[in-house]
Parts: structure tokens; sequence; C-alpha cells
């Protein structure tokens, strides 16, 4: 036998067969694929929009000394924005996670709800393929759709809505420096490209995404469970941010990331933005409530979730 | 998390370059083709630990660079094996190792598959420690030729065309590593047959 017959022969026996896990690096092909500009001028008035929710703000004024302006009681309104965070660097965004933030009318304590979106939507959205459900694909970015059957849901009042693209939570989180993440066992799905031992973890902008997206390896693999986990990101993502702001350049970092990534509805004006900074002053992000709205399996079909009408009136009764 | 494209097998690696200026989904579509090859000929070089991500870097590359792709040419392996074997020479510390550890460790042992082991016993068990150790001692431009038409299956025309060099060149790293390889089987390999 030749020396090329023995060298395939050694190669051969020094095969390994390509592990499942491959798929994930046709993933960070996705990735690399370039992103579409989104239009410019409302992307300027969303920048305060999930900073002014969560920390950024009233950090700020703290920050700066600056007297805030004070409120009278009865001269601020609650304000329920409604935020979707979106897989959306191409074409039509897909709504993936639907969440509903109260400011109540004193700016103490603000509430996060999250709407499971395999919840049942009462209106069908033309040109969306939502296959009945809250999620679904946004045809041209429209929120009309998405608001209208939350508003349905919940008979809560929507005033202002954004859409959240992914790839601006990545850079949020990469702004901050990484949030904190824990996990009760070791994890391992290709499907999110998570890969991480159990415990607590400081993660980056790509495996927090992948975190709060993952429905394989981690809890019982249900959305609610993944709404949890992104609630949980949320609440890391605001922590974070509110040690971390106080830097100058990871401040213009955020507000950097929250811009590109983050496209709102034309009501939110630099004006509105504004005084509903100031009135968030006395808001503290470390009280805010993360509810999930509760819902049960439709009797009808069980693949399906409808809201658990009790309850949920309970819930959503405190945000009207 | 993202559908397979509809992409027809039979179009050439050109026709997907080609279309994954317009549809970068295409691209997507030569990662499912050769990836599983791409890991399979780094982890023979560097082990599979490495061989995961090398891949990916590779594509990666590959994606950015589409554009200078010369359309011309149907089978895209020499241009991917190319890529992979730079990134795989910055790795040349994990090769080396791979090698030393090949060398000393007892023919078997890097089984994890026993039907495997039976199959390749048979020649590889004896001369395995020094072709490991002849691989070791190679220049990296020969192995890089030795090992493409050896592991990767290109041939000659591929493999210059891989590396950027005239085809002339290929033949003579060719047969000064197979000299070399030759010389350390030595005089003592019980299956080389006498020319």
């Amino acid at each position: 036998m030749d020396d090329l017959n023995l060298l395939r022969d050694l190669g051969r026996a020094l095969d390994r067969e390509p592990p499942a896990t491959l798929v994930r690096q046709r993933s960070r092909l996705a990735q690399a694929r370039p992103r579409r500009r989104r239009p410019g001028p409302l992307v300027i008035a969303a920048a305060a929009l999930a900073t002014a929710a969560l920390v950024l703000v009233p950090a700020l004024l703290r920050q700066s000394g600056k007297a805030p302006a004070t409120h009278r009681p009865g001269t601020v309104k609650a304000v329920n924005l409604l935020l979707v965070g979106a897989d959306g660097v191409r074409g039509d965004a897909r709504a993936d996670s639907i969440v509903l933030v109260h400011l109540p009318a004193d700016r103490r304590r603000v509430t996060v709800v999250s709407l499971p979106r395999d919840v049942e939507a009462p209106a069908a959205c033309p040109g969306a393929t939502t296959g009945g459900r809250l999620s679904g694909t946004i045809p041209n970015r429209s929120l009309t759709c998405v608001t209208r059957n939350v508003e349905a849901l919940t008979h809560v009042r929507v005033d202002h809505v954004a859409i959240l693209a992914y790839a601006g939570l990545v850079e949020m989180v990469d702004a901050v420096g990484g949030v904190e993440v824990m996990l009760p066992r070791a994890v391992d799905d290709p499907a999110s490209g998570l890969k991480l031992s159990a415990g607590r973890h400081l993660v980056r902008g790509r495996p927090a995404l992948a975190y709060a997206r993952a429905r394989h390896g981690l809890g019982d693999g249900s959305d609610l469970d993944r709404v949890k986990r992104q609630q949980a990101l949320m609440a890391a993502l605001a922590k974070a941010a509110r040690e971390k702001i106080t830097n100058p350049v990871t401040l213009a970092r955020l507000v950097n990331a929250v811009t590109s990534g983050m496209v709102a509805d034309r009501a939110l004006t630099p004006a509105f933005l504004k005084e509903l900074a100031t009135s968030l002053e006395r808001t503290d992000p470390a009280t805010a409530r993360y509810k999930i709205a509760p819902v049960v399996p439709d009797p009808r079909d069980p693949a399906r979730l409808v809201l658990d009408e009790k309850r949920a009136e309970a819930l959503f009764r405190t945000l009207r | 998390m993202t559908a397979p494209p509809a992409v027809p097998e039979t179009a050439s690696d050109a026709d997907l370059i080609r279309r994954s200026h317009d549809d970068p989904e295409a691209f997507a579509a030569l990662f499912d083709r050769y990836a599983p090859m791409l890991y399979r000929y780094v982890a023979r070089r560097l082990g599979p630990d490495p061989a995961e991500d090398l891949v990916g870097d590779t594509f990666l590359a590959a994606f950015g660079r589409r554009d200078r792709y010369d359309l011309d040419r149907a089978d895209a392996r020499p241009w991917l094996f190319g890529i992979v074997t730079k990134l795989v020479a910055r790795h040349h510390r994990d090769e080396a190792a791979r090698y030393r550890a090949l060398r000393r460790t007892p023919a078997g042992a890097v089984h994890d598959d026993p039907a495997d082991a039976v199959a390749a016993a048979v020649t590889a068990a004896a001369v395995r420690p020094r072709l490991a150790g002849a691989l070791e001692a190679l220049p990296r431009r020969d192995r890089d030729v030795l090992l493409l038409v050896a592991w990767a299956d290109l041939n000659y025309a591929e493999t210059a065309e891989a590396l950027g060099i005239p085809v002339g060149t290929v033949r003579s790293r060719l047969n000064r590593a197979r000299r070399k390889v030759r010389a350390a089987l030595g005089d003592t390999d019980p299956t080389r047959e006498e020319a």
C-alpha cells in the first residue's frame, strides 16, 4: 500500500461526524448579512422610549443634579406603551415578544405585562401570516393590527407603540457590558445557539438574545417559560443599565443602540417624550412589576392559548 | 429558525454564489452543501474542538468575498478549501500538538467507534506514529498540498486553484512531501510495496 493510501486511512481513522451544533455556524452567516437601514425620523423619537420606560432618563436627571419639573397630582396621565420585540432585519418584521408597559399616573411603579405570542388574536390582520395568533409577520412594520388586537384582548388603551428589533437588543446588552443570567442547568441548544453551563453567567448580547429566545434545553420548552426568561433579561438589562450609565461612553452606546433598534409610532413626538421623561423622575425601575397575562389552553384547540378571562380581567383592570 | 432556502439541488455552486448577491439566503445552501466536508477536513487536521468555529469562520470569510468569486468555476470546493487552509495556518500550534499526540498515542486509542477501529487498524495501526511524525515535520506549504490531495480529495488542478499556485508547484511540493513520508515509514514498514 502506498504512502498516500496510508495517509487516507489515517484520515478516515481520525474522522469525526459533524456535530448537530454545526448548524449554529450557519446562523452566524445569517447574522452577517447586510442590514437594511430603517427610516430615520421616527427612530429618533423612539430613542427615549425604552430608556424612558426603564431607566435612563430618571437616572440622568438625578445625575445632572437638576431639579426636575414637579408635577402636581392629577396633571399627569397614566400611559400605556406597547413594545413589540421582532425579528426585523429584513423586509417584514415578525412579532416575537409582545409587552405592555404601564406607567401609572403617579409614575411610581412601572408594570410590565408580557402577552404570550401564541394567544389567539380576535381580529385578523390583512397581509399578516399570524395563523390567528398574536405573533406573526407585521407587514411593512405596521403596528396597527397588533395594537388593535392587544386592545381588543385586554381592553387597555394603547397610547404608544414601538418595535424593538432584536438586533437592537443585542447592541443594548453589549453597550452595558453584558447582563447576568441564571441557568438552573447546563444548556446546549443548537436552534438558538445557546451553550452555557449551569449557574450565573455574565453574557454578551448574542448569548443574551439566545437565552431570551431559546425554546429548547431551558425550562419546560414552552413559550410561557420563554416569556419568563425575556422578562428576566429585561430586568437584568435595566439593572445593568442603571449601574453603568454614569459612564458617558456607555450611555452614548446605549442611546445609540436604542435609536438604531427601534421604530415607533408618530405620536411619540420629541415634546411628548420630554414630558414623559420628566414625569418618570420618580420611577425606580428596581420596583417594576413583571407580569404575564394569564392564559389557558383553548378548549376548542389545545394547541392554542386564550386568556384566562377572570384573572386576566383582574390584571388588566389595574392598567386602565 | 431559518427555513431552508428553496434552492434546487442541481444548482451549481457558481449559481448559488451568483444568486447570493441579491438573495443572501442562497449562500446558506452552499453552507449546507459543504460545511460537513470542511468540518471533517479541519477536524482531521486540528481536532474536533476548533473545527466547528473554523468552519463558521470560513463561510463568513467566503460570504464576505463572494463578489470576487470567479463565476466561471462551477465547483466552489477549491475556493472554500483555499480559505480553510489559510485559517488552519493560524492554528499551527494546535496542529503540531495534534500530530505529537498521535505520535505518542497507542494505535486504536483515538477511536471512539470500535467498527471504525477495526477497519483502519489493519494497515494504519503500525504506521500511525510514523505518519504523524512525518506530517508534523513537513513544512506547512508541503503539508497543505499533501493533505488537500489525500484528505480533501482535490486533484492537482483543484489544489493549485485552492492555494493560488501553478500546477507544477503542486506537483513538486507533493513529490517532496511524499518522499519525506515514505522515508519516515522506512524499510520496516510491513505494508509497503516495493516499487
